[in-house]
């Protein structure tokens, strides 16, 4: 008996530390924050802009994607990588396609409709449940506020310098490693800031075929010819690479690299830190195999 | 013959109109019970082996309908087993300064199958979300029993180990860890079962259930200590992601004392693609077995988003009240309380549901 007293007490012991910061812990008095939480003049939302007549991606931000939907579509654990803070969101989610639902774009300019992002807030998503998940829907009014955006075309945040500190890129479409049915017409980067377009004829950009065997750098790889490499004008943070002819039948490598020291860079001059180390310079490659099409 | 009709006439109602993975950790510690006692997963969560089945309906219920050596099993044949998990629910939400909301819902709907094409060793496992929307795979792993019962490895798209498998995803623990139920992730896990101690260490792609986007990957380790009425673990995850790194640890703890189970869990994750942020989440509840198929669950559980940033916590306290009337159905109705920074209406909101879950 005092044997499983005691067993008790050890387990006791960490239980009580669950408990004691769970019931200690009370809510915040909001004092010197703003609605996200985060503290005044910190930036990057919260509090709610003057009234518009205009839906800016902005007030969406501020309204929506900061104070409700960060508590889970943020950092590096995000549900289907889908990154909702200030940072992140409009170069992950306009002319992007959808994780869930790869054949609709989470949001298309001028079609509320067909955005994915529409259809998951008002619960007509072809997959899982509405957002928030688990919490009530949005006002409607929020809800419109949205709508009207992308009506609008989706335009890019009012006054953003389209900058970041490491200019980066955040994902590829399709992504790394990907096997992708065949034939691929186009390959997207989408980085954490505006491209800046002047230097993306002259920067290294190139597609390689691995010559048959799957293997890269050793010698036979064939460069695939580009017909147009461009940034999107919807979309300055999404940059399209367009072979020739689409791809198949290989394995191929995206090598966003340098050529005779032209490299891409934001429109904030920050060089593409390539290599992922933190500092500006470096290729950054990404492979895919393409998998012919199956018979209907 | 009309009474396998009507069995199998509510089983495919229940399923049409209500489900989530269900995973109770409650009630493992109630039972003293390890996770894979009762579910083919040995993380737990999803579907049921064959004493998981059997407890629910001999144990868990407050009234058995039917005879008492007729048992459900899911088990079709040697090789083949199927389940489901389902629920619908109506729920109120009162938000300040916005008017009240109400609808109903199926939250979600899931069909299991396990295909053990070598009993006891080698098995393939599919969970199958099927509501709401278009079906959407959520686990397809093959699990390999090195040694039975023992050792396995497990490769696929599955849920990642970590702190306790609660069924409430939006959990401030859950929510926080960013591992829960809705977000699996592909990778490969390996697991030792041992008589007292149940060991995960998984190594996955780390993108939250979207295909890789970098080389990083997410190492995700679990260990619990089981005892009759008492059990501790911890866990920790590491993402090494382009985004920034991210690095969570938890505790958690579970304890019987008499009709009561007590568990707690304690978060912490750094976040480097959030510049730095440290954030915690704890959870404390109780659950009271008011007598046989009845239990009134309260939990209260706190929230800071972010440590270097003072009176943004949050906390959220549940009053829940659950019935299982019959085998294999479950009602719950409850209360949630939110209270959070005044200028942000959602993080103050009080919700209240009524929920019906059909599994078998």
């Amino acid at each position: 008996m005092m044997e499983m007293f005691g067993t008790r007490i050890h387990a006791c012991a960490p239980l009580v530390l669950c408990a004691g910061a769970a019931l200690a812990g009370c809510a915040g008095n909001g004092e010197g924050l703003d609605a996200s939480g985060r503290p005044v003049g910190e930036g990057g939302g919260g509090t709610p802009p003057p009234p518009s007549t205009q839906a800016s991606f902005q007030q969406i931000q501020d309204t929506i994607f900061t104070p409700i939907c960060t508590a889970c579509h943020a950092g590096a654990a995000a549900p289907l990588g889908l990154r909702l803070d200030a940072g992140n969101s409009y170069a992950l989610l306009v002319n992007v396609p959808s994780v869930e639902a790869p054949a609709i774009l989470r949001v298309t300019p001028g079609d509320p409709d067909n955005s994915y992002l529409v259809q998951k807030i008002e619960g007509s998503a072809s997959v899982g449940a509405r957002m928030p998940l688990g919490g009530p829907p949005l006002p409607q009014s929020s809800i419109d506020l949205v709508r009207a955006w992308i009506a609008e075309g989706a335009p890019a945040p009012a006054g953003a310098s389209g900058t970041a500190d490491v200019f980066r890129v955040v994902t590829t479409i399709p992504a790394a490693d990907a096997q992708v049915v065949a034939p691929v017409e186009a390959l997207h980067v989408i980085f954490n800031a505006d491209v800046d377009a002047t230097l993306v004829g002259a920067a290294g950009i190139r597609i390689e075929a691995s010559g048959g065997d799957g293997v890269f750098d050793n010698g036979n790889e064939v460069r695939v010819p580009l017909a147009d490499v461009r940034v999107s004008a919807v979309n300055p943070r999404m940059l399209t690479v367009r072979p020739v002819a689409p791809l198949s039948g290989d394995r191929f490598r995206l090598v966003l690299g340098a050529s005779a020291g032209i490299a891409l860079a934001d429109v904030g001059a920050h060089v593409l830190d390539g290599d992922a180390d933190g500092r500006a310079g470096g290729e950054f490659s990404v492979t895919l195999d393409t998998v012919p099409e199956r018979a209907p | 013959m009309s009474r396998h009709i009507a069995v199998w006439a509510a089983g495919l109602v229940c399923l049409v109109i209500a489900g989530q993975a269900a995973a109770e950790p409650y009630l493992a510690t109630y039972a003293g019970f390890k996770c894979s006692q009762c579910h083919v997963n040995p993380t737990g969560g999803g579907m049921r082996n064959t004493f998981g089945n059997s407890w629910a309906q001999t144990q868990l219920a407050a009234t058995r309908i039917g005879p008492e050596d007729e048992l459900w099993t899911g088990v079709v044949n040697r090789f083949l087993a199927v389940g489901g998990n389902a629920r619908a629910e109506g729920t109120w939400t009162r938000i300040p300064h916005e008017h009240d909301a109400n609808a109903f819902d199926v939250q979600e709907a899931r069909l299991y199958l396990e295909a053990s094409v070598i009993p006891s060793r080698l098995s393939f496992y599919v969970d199958e979300l099927v509501a709401p929307g278009n079906a959407d795979n959520r686990e397809a792993n093959i699990r390999f029993w090195v040694q039975e019962g023992n050792l396995y490895v497990k490769a696929g798209r599955m849920y990642l180990p970590f702190g306790w498998r609660l069924e409430d995803d939006n959990a401030f623990v859950r929510q926080l860890s960013g591992i829960n139920m809705q977000t699996p992730d592909s990778g490969v896990e390996v697991g030792l079962e041992r008589p007292n101690w149940t060991l995960q260490l998984a190594v996955s792609n780390g993108s939250g259930g979207a295909p890789e986007n970098d080389n990083g990957k997410q190492v995700t380790g679990r260990a619990e200590y089981v005892q009759t009425h008492w059990r501790i673990g911890a866990s920790a995850a590491f993402n090494d992601s382009d985004a920034g790194d991210r690095t969570a640890g938890a505790l958690f703890a579970g304890l019987r004392l008499g009709p009561t189970v007590w568990l707690g869990e304690v978060d912490y994750v750094e976040d480097d693609s959030l510049d730095n942020r440290d954030s915690v989440a704890a959870l404390a509840e109780l659950n009271w077995f008011v007598r046989k198929g009845h239990v009134l669950k309260l939990t209260h559980e706190w929230l800071d988003p972010d440590r270097d940033v003072d009176e943004d916590e949050q906390t959220r306290s549940s009053f829940v009240y659950e019935w299982w009337p019959v085998q294999f159905l479950e009602t719950r109705v409850g209360v949630r309380l939110y209270d959070g920074i005044p200028q942000n209406n959602m993080q103050n909101r009080t919700e209240a549901f009524a929920q019906l879950h059909a599994y078998f």
